[in-house]
């Protein structure tokens, strides 16, 4: 014989004990305020018997009183109140979610320019300095020529960020 | 940043939107109203006990109201609606309790709730034993008090519950009766 005891295999009745058939009977009793003066002999022994339905009648007792209370104490909007909200509501959120093309435009546009800047400016540099170094002009000199080249390029990006957003939004807006 | 002034031919189109956004609903006016009158008191005891928190509990009433009439769901029956609204109302408290709030305080009773004396029982072991319920509850797991009461408060079945709940109809009956136990535990043994 074993000192220990083996784990007991899960049964049928395992599952079966979860549960009892006068569960009804039970909760019945409790709505119609029967318990516990005046149920019936047949089903206060059974519940004195059923540790089931023991513990049906201390929950659902003490949570029956607490939702009396708590409708009681409820204090909820009026309908007329919750539809104008609810209403309102969407009406912004709609208009949110439509002026959003707007943003994300705006967003694509910046990242579209910053690249087609750098890209240009990467390609451009190299002429650019050898034009400056065959003229003679070397470090902040070549500077003070050059900045004016770079005017046209920076209002070309000014206005790239100003049309590409607008056009983008353009061809969103009419789909 | 690029931005303009809104033209009249704007404020025509988002008014459209808007208008159509609330035509969009999937309910119109009086059914939404008949439907909240039946039901916001308990989405309100539902939430207040399942949460312990009555403010947070008014807050998550609206959005529950909010996003029902934009389900695009198709309800067989008023009792489907109704499990429908309860599963959009347990999923804005869990949002809320991963969020941090919602995390289940005792409430204190209210003593001087009208109607707490109307029907002349004692006010003292009323308040009593909902204290008690509330910390009882305040141990269990957020799944477990919804269960209890969605089962004991609102009397749904099984298959109520696990709708609302969005859990298997086969797996309720055993998380009921654990629940049920570990509540039952908690309260003492009181009947």
């Amino acid at each position: 014989m074993s000192l220990f005891k083996r784990p007991r295999p899960r049964r049928a009745k395992d599952i079966a004990d979860t549960e009892c058939p006068r569960e009804s009977d039970v909760l019945d009793a409790l709505a119609s305020a029967r318990w516990p003066q005046r149920v019936e002999r047949e089903l206060a022994d059974h519940i004195a018997s059923c540790a089931i339905c023991q513990d049906v009648i201390a929950v659902a007792s003490v949570i029956q009183a607490d939702h009396d209370h708590a409708w009681r104490e409820a204090n909820v909007p009026s309908s007329g109140q919750m539809w104008w909200r609810a209403e309102m509501r969407a009406r912004q959120d709609a208009i949110r979610e439509a002026s959003r093309p707007v943003t994300v435009a705006q967003g694509v546009a910046a990242m579209f320019a910053l690249t087609l800047a750098a890209v240009v400016a990467w390609f451009a540099w190299p002429s650019v300095h050898g034009l400056l170094s065959s003229l003679g002009l070397t470090g902040d000199a070549q500077m003070t020529f050059a900045w004016p080249m770079l005017i046209p390029l920076a209002i070309a990006m000014g206005a790239l960020l100003i049309i590409a957003p607008l056009a983008i939004y353009l061809v969103v807006s009419e789909k | 940043m690029f931005s303009r002034e809104l033209t009249v031919d704007d404020l025509e189109r988002l008014d459209r939107i808007a208008t159509a956004a609330v035509d969009a609903l999937q309910m119109d006016e009086d059914t939404f109203r008949a439907f909240y009158d039946r039901t916001a008191r308990q989405v309100w005891a539902y939430l207040a006990r399942i949460t312990g928190d009555r403010s947070l509990a008014d807050d998550l009433l609206q959005e529950t109201y909010y996003r029902f009439p934009r389900a695009d769901r198709a309800f067989t029956s008023d009792s489907h609606r109704r499990n429908y609204l309860f599963r959009i109302a347990t999923n804005l408290a869990h949002d809320r309790h991963r969020r941090g709030r919602g995390v289940v305080n005792v409430p204190v009773p209210d003593e001087n709730t009208p109607g707490a004396l109307a029907d002349g029982s004692d006010l003292a072991a009323e308040t009593e034993q909902r204290t008690d319920l509330a910390r009882a509850m305040a141990r269990l797991k957020p799944r477990e008090r919804e269960m209890l009461w969605l089962a004991y408060a609102q009397g749904s079945s099984h298959e109520e519950i696990a709708e609302s709940l969005g859990l298997r109809k086969s797996s309720i009956k055993i998380l009921l009766f654990r629940a049920r136990r570990r509540l039952a535990a908690a309260l003492g043994g009181r009947s």
